[in-house]
């Protein structure tokens, strides 16, 4: 598959929009570059949730970014899920259409989690095989997240960082690299963050992903329900560095605070992204 | 090495297992996966997590996972046999007013994502007024896809109002007060629920389950014997209820 030209959301930091705000932004509409939504949540046939991201969409540029497909699964491809992802899709024509490198159900069951992927050459041929199938379904680039994860399986034969950077050469994908993620990963399995972002195929990498996460126990746990670390921050400049002035998004997921903290986390990063001076290859 | 299905059923199987046993990693799984559903029925069963309490919505919420697994990738579909579950719910046997509730809650739910109706009650009564007396009786009427019809031996909606934010006034709830005949239907103003007369819920049923004018007076007059069906009529095109005249079947 060859590569669309990169999507179109403007080289600025979005925020993830979630229901507690978007009454805000629909009153307010806030200076904010752009907005994600997670596809599910507007997978209804009709109704108020989706006439607003129709007002939103009308004023910003859209990012759609799926929880729920379960990629990596064993199982057959839902496609009465792809069928409204795809429906989803032609209604707001986001800029991105985005998914996770992980699988969330096996044997007919789901969990509704984003579960880690054991990384091996079987599992790399099945996601791969996967997301070619997916885009063909839905006629565009799917652009695909490097997930946290507190599990490695002992049977894994490949880095996360080369299944990831594997994936988008072989497949033609995207990559959202998502940075909180790295650094979570890199502390729960002792691994060098630094290399993992220096293993990302740059032309490749069409967006990043910024959160908070929980550092206060054994594990850190990407709970996206706290402000971006400082450590992350350091971690999101080497990014810029080596990719350029990529598009930017603050998520926030559990525990969310008023708008205008996203909006703070989003100005900060917007600050750090416009003092970057590299431009992606 | 093992397959990639038999990896995924390993950790698949570990989930499922008891939180005490196996590693801290997979608790972090585990955990995450039991809050997800914690958390999403939560949104959608407002009033019964108010009138249970959290620890005991979250241990039904656990149990309810447990017996009817997820199936796909989109929580906020999952969940509409809750009520269900809770009228099984050995548990929930001292509220038994709590299964209506849940059913209330997820017809509200299901309301607020349904189709939009393609209709109006300007066309509806234009179509209507075209049609030969004598073929009225044998008119099938396509309801709002919004619509839910809910019956309760229990006050229910009652009890759903007294536990809205903003409830003034007057919180009790007289258990005897009767059969509840609920409407739910979303309108430009959003999804609200109404009670209704037992002849008009009959006949509102009868006209969904694709019955024609004169079968679903039947049913009405069957329930109540002061139905009235050009009052019924007239009000259910007016809110949108009946959205068209169907095609016949």
């Amino acid at each position: 598959m060859t590569m669309n030209p990169l999507p179109s959301l403007p080289p600025a930091t979005g925020v993830g929009l979630r229901a507690p705000h978007v009454r805000h932004v629909l009153e307010q509409r806030p200076a904010v570059a752009w907005f994600e939504v997670h596809s599910e949540n507007y997978f209804a046939d009709g109704g108020p949730d989706l006439a607003a991201l129709d007002r939103i969409r009308a004023d910003y540029p859209l990012a759609l970014h799926g929880v729920g497909l379960s990629l990596g699964s064993a199982d057959p491809l839902d496609y009465t899920h792809l069928a409204k992802l795809k429906r989803l899709a032609a209604r707001v024509e986001p800029a991105i259409v985005s998914e996770h490198l992980c699988w969330s159900g096996v044997g007919g069951r789901h969990y509704n989690d984003l579960l880690p992927l054991p990384y091996t050459d079987e599992a790399l041929a099945h996601v791969c095989a996967r997301i070619d199938e997916v885009q063909a379904y839905l006629g565009r680039t799917l652009v695909l997240e490097n997930v946290s994860s507190y599990y490695a399986f002992p049977e894994a034969t490949i880095p996360e960082w080369e299944f990831v950077a594997a994936v988008a050469t072989r497949t033609g994908c995207r990559l959202l690299v998502d940075v909180n993620n790295i650094h979570v990963n890199a502390r729960n399995h002792g691994i060098d963050p630094l290399a993992f972002l220096a293993a990302m195929p740059r032309a490749a990498v069409a967006e990043i992903h910024l959160a908070g996460h929980d550092d206060s126990g054994p594990i850190v746990i990407d709970t996206h329900g706290a402000p971006v670390a400082p450590e992350v921050w350091t971690l999101y400049r080497a990014a810029l560095a080596r990719f350029g002035r990529v598009p930017t998004l603050i998520e926030w997921d559990t525990d969310i605070p008023e708008f205008a903290v996203l909006a703070g986390e989003a100005a900060t990063a917007q600050a750090i992204l416009e003092a970057c001076d590299a431009v992606a290859a | 090495m093992p397959s990639l299905r038999d990896l995924q059923h390993r950790f698949a199987a570990a989930l499922a297992g008891d939180a005490a046993e196996g590693d801290a990693r997979l608790a972090v799984y585990r955990n995450a996966v039991r809050a997800n559903y914690r958390n999403a029925l939560g949104a959608t069963y407002r009033v019964v997590r108010e009138l249970t309490g959290a620890p005991f919505f979250n241990a039904a919420v656990d149990a309810y996972a447990r017996a009817h697994p997820s199936a796909g990738g989109d929580l906020n579909v999952y969940g509409g046999t809750f009520g269900d579950f809770l009228a099984k719910y050995p548990y929930a046997r001292d509220l038994p007013y709590l299964p209506d509730v849940a059913r209330l809650e997820w017809a509200l739910d299901e309301a607020h994502r349904a189709a939009d109706g393609d209709g109006s009650p300007e066309r509806t009564l234009a179509d209507l007024a075209r049609i030969p007396g004598d073929a009225v009786a044998a008119l099938r009427f396509a309801l709002d896809p919004s619509c839910r019809l809910l019956c309760s031996a229990f006050p229910v909606l009652r009890v759903w109002q007294v536990h809205q934010d903003g409830h003034a006034g007057d919180a009790r709830v007289q258990f005897d007060a009767g059969t509840d005949f609920v409407l739910v239907m979303r309108d430009a103003s959003g999804v609200a629920a109404q009670r209704i007369s037992a002849g008009e819920f009959a006949w509102l049923a009868a006209l969904g389950a694709g019955d024609d004018l004169a079968a679903a007076l039947t049913a009405a007059l069957a329930a109540d014997a002061t139905f009235d069906l050009g009052t019924a009529l007239r009000a259910r095109i007016a809110d949108g209820t009946l959205l068209r005249i169907a095609e016949p079947a």
